[in-house]
């Protein structure tokens, strides 16, 4: 009699421990490592795309989480990791990341640590000559152009600025025939701003029938601008065109202030469509037009920026892309029969990697986000202008 | 493991480049040319591999010998100055050479994309460990190989006449002239086999990160490059591969947990190990202790 008093509750405790058990192998956990810029110049593009990517998670996980190709649900984990936007610290910090059980990385900020990154990754899927890391990337933030087809593991959901600016430059003129010269500003030591003054801005705006009169160069960590300025203010021209991120654009829109150079329109770089232009000289930025990605005008858009507000972050054209990233991660996992487990890690980054290069197009913040060959993203975008301390969308070209 | 690996090839680098510093230092210069040394071997070794399809091995052998013969060149001028004037020569030096690679286009045809330095956009794609299917234990090992062989180089110097010159035109220039020690040559020559190293470096660098521009090897690199040496301590050439450690491993990745405070530690760790040996981490003191319990050792092992 004893002896069951003892057993019965060891019975009924094991038969619970089970159960518990069994619950706990059914919902995994699949785990996303973001990885990016939380250090430096441009630290608030990484500390916006972890809030960005913690808050889709969660978003992700209240609505159940994700299915697994075995019928069990996982919960999506989230780490991130500060690359310092340096390519050597990159390169350690993906191969922290194919050391876990990460099965797909988001990342990097940086295009000169993107370059490098896309580099050691395996060339072409299946090559067994090539030794290359097989570790899916999803970009959100790096955008300097034709990055993806540097591997087939690389996937970008990052804006196709040559694209924007050369329908904005069409649009600037239709708009305002009077506008014939454009001026430009360039920081010149950063590849993405650089890439897109001398490959895009400056091509595309003279096929819209404008003059490029001149240009003046700064570094990203110049604080000084008055020589550029007084080289712009030469020039006398109707647009000047800032390819600079917010940090130096603020700087030389100051300093334009002070030597009063007014022209008659300003256009910027796409990353500087963001808070930090806005709290750093939302003044001297009032009117200037820049093409973006991003902006709240649907309610899944207003839902990501409220979500990501609440984690401390700021939803803009780069962390947005992060909301996106992690939706399409979400349905390419439930898709390609990603199980999860400890011992299926190298074949789940296949799947997701195969899922990924599957994609002709994806549902985005803004609308359908077509997907090339070659990894990119073709996206939607609208024009914002900085009106009244905010950004306005000024026009919208799809519609 | 690979991350490990990945991470051992990391402190070659870093180690090779602090040990060509090194050379300079122990004649009693600071440089802050050494990036730029870097910089050379690491674009001529990735063009040779890249664009002429080299070996790496004589590639790099290529690259550290113009950087070596550069460093000769520039080496008669510059350290006719010494001091803080060295010093902003030698700057110049890396920046004009930071401000080449900024400006040098050169591209061919490789397939269906253009391979080659593109100025300030880099040089990308010099891919020649993953597709000539070396893995990351593969480099670790041919970086490790590299410098154990320049650290057993250096320490032969170092016990040698040549190593005993170099200090004695560290420690008193003038005394060392009065013994008839020729300072321009022992400079020169210091500041040749320095950018031989650093050249070195440069290519086995190009090679493992697959992408180089004009920022990486700007006068961080270079400061880099002279604080291994100089917090390591001079009287030994283990001392650089400790502080290369201790900065790249325990500082850079080591901590690399604790997010933003990181950066807040890096700095202050580095000023507290400089108050705590002042000397260096493997200093006089550190080398007669592992010396004297190496020679008790070998004197039980006789007895």
């Amino acid at each position: 009699m004893k002896r069951s008093w003892i057993i019965a509750p060891a019975v009924v405790a094991a038969a619970m421990l089970g159960v518990a058990t069994s619950s706990v192998a059914a919902e995994r956990t699949v785990k996303i490592a973001g990885f990016g810029a939380k250090s430096g110049v441009v630290r608030s593009f990484g500390v916006n795309t972890e809030a960005v990517m913690r808050a889709a998670a969660d978003h992700i996980n209240k609505g159940g989480g994700v299915k697994l190709g075995d019928g069990a649900t996982g919960k999506i984990e989230v780490t991130f990791d500060d690359d310092r936007c340096n390519a050597e610290e990159g390169i350690s910090v993906l191969r922290r990341i194919a050391g876990t059980d990460a099965v797909v990385a988001v990342g990097p900020t940086c295009s000169n640590v993107a370059e490098p990154l896309f580099g050691i990754l395996q060339k072409k899927v299946g090559d067994a000559g090539d030794s290359g890391v097989q570790m899916p990337i999803f970009t959100d933030t790096a955008i300097k152009g034709g990055l993806a087809k540097i591997s087939d593991w690389a996937f970008r959901n990052v804006p196709n600025e040559s694209e924007m600016y050369q329908k904005l430059f069409a649009w600037i003129k239709a708009e305002h025939g009077e506008l014939k010269t454009v001026y430009g500003g360039v920081e010149e030591d950063f590849a993405h701003s650089r890439f897109t003054w001398h490959k895009v801005m400056k091509v595309r705006a003279p096929e819209a029938g404008f003059e490029v009169v001149g240009e003046s160069k700064w570094l990203l960590n110049d604080t000084n601008f008055a020589t550029q300025v007084r080289e712009m203010k030469k020039a006398k021209a109707d647009i000047v065109a800032i390819s600079a991120h917010p940090f130096t654009t603020c700087g030389v829109l100051k300093e334009m202030q002070r030597q009063r150079v007014k022209p008659k329109l300003l256009v910027g770089l796409t990353s500087s469509s963001s808070l930090e232009t806005l709290q750093g000289c939302a003044k001297q930025a009032e009117g200037i037009i820049i093409p973006t990605s991003f902006a709240p005008v649907t309610p899944a858009a207003k839902v990501a920026a409220d979500l990501s507000a609440e984690k401390g972050g700021s939803a803009d054209l780069h962390s947005a892309a992060a909301w996106e990233i992690m939706m399409v991660l979400k349905g390419v996992i439930e898709t390609s029969g990603v199980t999860a487990k400890p011992d299926t890690v190298q074949d789940d980054r296949r799947k997701i990697r195969d899922g990924l290069a599957a994609l002709k197009e994806t549902e985005g913040l803004l609308g359908t986000i077509q997907r090339t060959a070659e990894g990119e993203a073709i996206k939607p975008y609208v024009y914002v202008h900085a009106k009244g301390g905010s950004w306005a969308v000024l026009h919208d070209p799809g519609s | 493991m690979d991350f490990l690996l990945g991470l051992t090839q990391l402190i070659g680098v870093h180690t090779i480049l602090g040990l060509s510093a090194y050379v300079v230092l122990l004649t009693g210069q600071v440089t802050i040319a050494q990036a730029g040394f870097f910089g050379i071997g690491a674009y001529i070794a990735a063009m040779l591999t890249t664009l002429a399809g080299w070996h790496i091995v004589p590639a790099m052998l290529v690259g550290a010998s113009v950087a070596g013969v550069v460093a000769c060149i520039v080496g008669f001028p510059a350290l006719r100055v010494k001091g803080l004037m060295l010093v902003v020569a030698t700057t110049a030096f890396g920046e004009f050479v930071r401000l080449f690679w900024f400006n040098f286009d050169y591209q061919i045809a490789k397939g269906e994309i253009m391979v080659g330095p593109e100025g300030g956009e880099g040089f990308k794609q010099i891919r020649y460990f993953p597709e000539n299917g070396w893995t990351t234990g593969d480099v670790a090992l041919f970086i490790w190989v590299i410098l154990i062989a320049i650290m057993l180089a250096l320490w032969w110097m170092d016990r040698s006449r040549a190593g005993a010159v170099l200090r004695a035109v560290g420690e008193d220039e003038l005394a060392a002239q009065s013994v008839g020690i020729n300072l321009t040559a022992t400079k020169v020559t210091a500041f040749a086999v320095g950018g031989f190293i650093a050249g070195i470096g440069g290519g086995i660098y190009a090679h493992y990160t697959t992408h180089i521009e004009h920022a990486n090897f700007s006068v961080l690199l270079a400061t880099f490059a002279i604080a291994y040496p100089i917090l390591g301590g001079l009287t030994n050439v283990t001392g650089t591969l400790f502080a290369v450690v201790f900065i790249q491993g325990i500082l850079v990745e080591g901590l690399r947990f604790m997010g933003d405070w990181r950066n807040l530690l890096f700095g202050a760790l580095i000023v507290v190990a400089m108050n705590v040996r002042p000397r260096g981490l493997i200093d006089e003191r550190v080398v007669m202790i592992v010396g004297r319990a190496f020679s008790t050792r070998k004197g039980r092992a006789d007895a």
